[in-house]
């Protein structure tokens, strides 16, 4: 009988993937982007919720894991959309 | 994160017996240790610059990005991602095992975890041949010079993490840890996870991301 952590298990191995499936199908540009970002959302509070265990722990500790798991998709999206803007933002000269 | 901070936070005086964690607001409840999640967040404050950095790069050489990943090799990077979520879900179970006092299983689902996650430098090793003998080195393109930083830094806490699991499957062997303390193999865990935390972003950068 598959378990709760077996189930959690068997999702971060299908959505893993996912994203290869994605990837190796040649899909690129705005859909490759958002659903890496998504992927990387999913997965990491999947991992956080449930192999660390932080849905009952203290929430700062668990509001900081998630920050640093959105913020990272976020920015990816931001370099996409914007990547001129934040090209001459970044330049030194 | 120093070995010293991890290993000082493995056998940490803080930990607490389980009766008097009932004690603490459930919500407050901290997973492990304090000292483990000060190792931890500096982790994630170093790995947040280095992924600025790797975004700054790729706005600044687009098409290198773009092109970078189909010189690397996808199936080692899935075997990677396979094996570190397979070693983080046996802690999750060796864990499970220590909170109804099953020593026995708990310290060879941590033998497991231990096992599975030394595949990562294995598969790392031969990846790493497979891109020298094709021209793939850190001077091939600032793609695979910033791949080479971020990922032989990301292998670097991987082996801090395993020693962290060597020492907590020990002190479980020896009965230190049972269902009324079993901290120490918490904080490694949650030390473990944060290292495919992290890998979770890197795998898509290099090898998924054009």
């Amino acid at each position: 009988m598959i378990g709760h952590a077996e189930r959690i298990w068997l999702i971060l191995i299908g959505l893993t993937l996912v994203g290869i499936f994605f990837a190796e199908t040649g899909h690129a540009g705005w859909l490759l982007t958002m659903t890496v970002a998504t992927l990387i959302i999913v997965k990491s509070n999947f991992v956080i919720d449930y192999y660390m265990d932080m849905r009952s722990a203290n929430k700062r500790i668990r509001n900081i894991l998630r920050f640093f798991t959105i913020i990272i998709p976020v920015l990816v999206i931001l370099v996409h959309a914007w990547g001129d803007e934040i090209r001459q933002l970044t330049s030194v000269f | 994160m120093s070995i010293n901070t991890l290993s000082s936070s493995l056998i940490s005086n803080e930990s607490i017996p389980i009766e008097d964690k009932t004690e603490i607001p459930f919500e407050d409840r901290i997973p492990g240790n304090r000292g483990i999640w000060v190792g931890i967040f500096c982790v994630l404050l170093e790995f947040f610059f280095l992924f600025g950095v790797y975004l700054v790069a790729k706005v600044h050489h687009p098409e290198a990005f773009s092109t970078g990943p189909d010189k690397l090799v996808t199936i080692a990077g899935t075997t990677i991602t396979l094996l570190l979520l397979t070693s983080g879900y046996c802690m999750v179970k060796a864990i499970n095992a220590i909170k109804d006092d099953q020593r026995t299983a708990s310290v060879r689902w941590i033998i497991l975890a231990i096992l599975l996650g030394l595949g990562y430098p294995i598969v790392k090793y031969f990846e790493i041949n497979w891109n020298i003998e094709h021209g793939v080195d850190a001077e091939a393109g600032i793609f695979y010079t910033v791949y080479y930083y971020l990922t032989l830094t990301h292998l670097v806490h991987v082996f801090w993490g395993l020693l962290g699991l060597i020492f907590v499957a020990t002190c479980t062997n020896m009965g230190i840890y049972s269902s009324k303390n079993y901290s120490g193999i918490e904080a490694a865990a949650v030390y473990w996870h944060t290292t495919d935390i992290i890998w979770l972003v890197i795998f898509p950068f290099f090898y998924i991301l054009r």
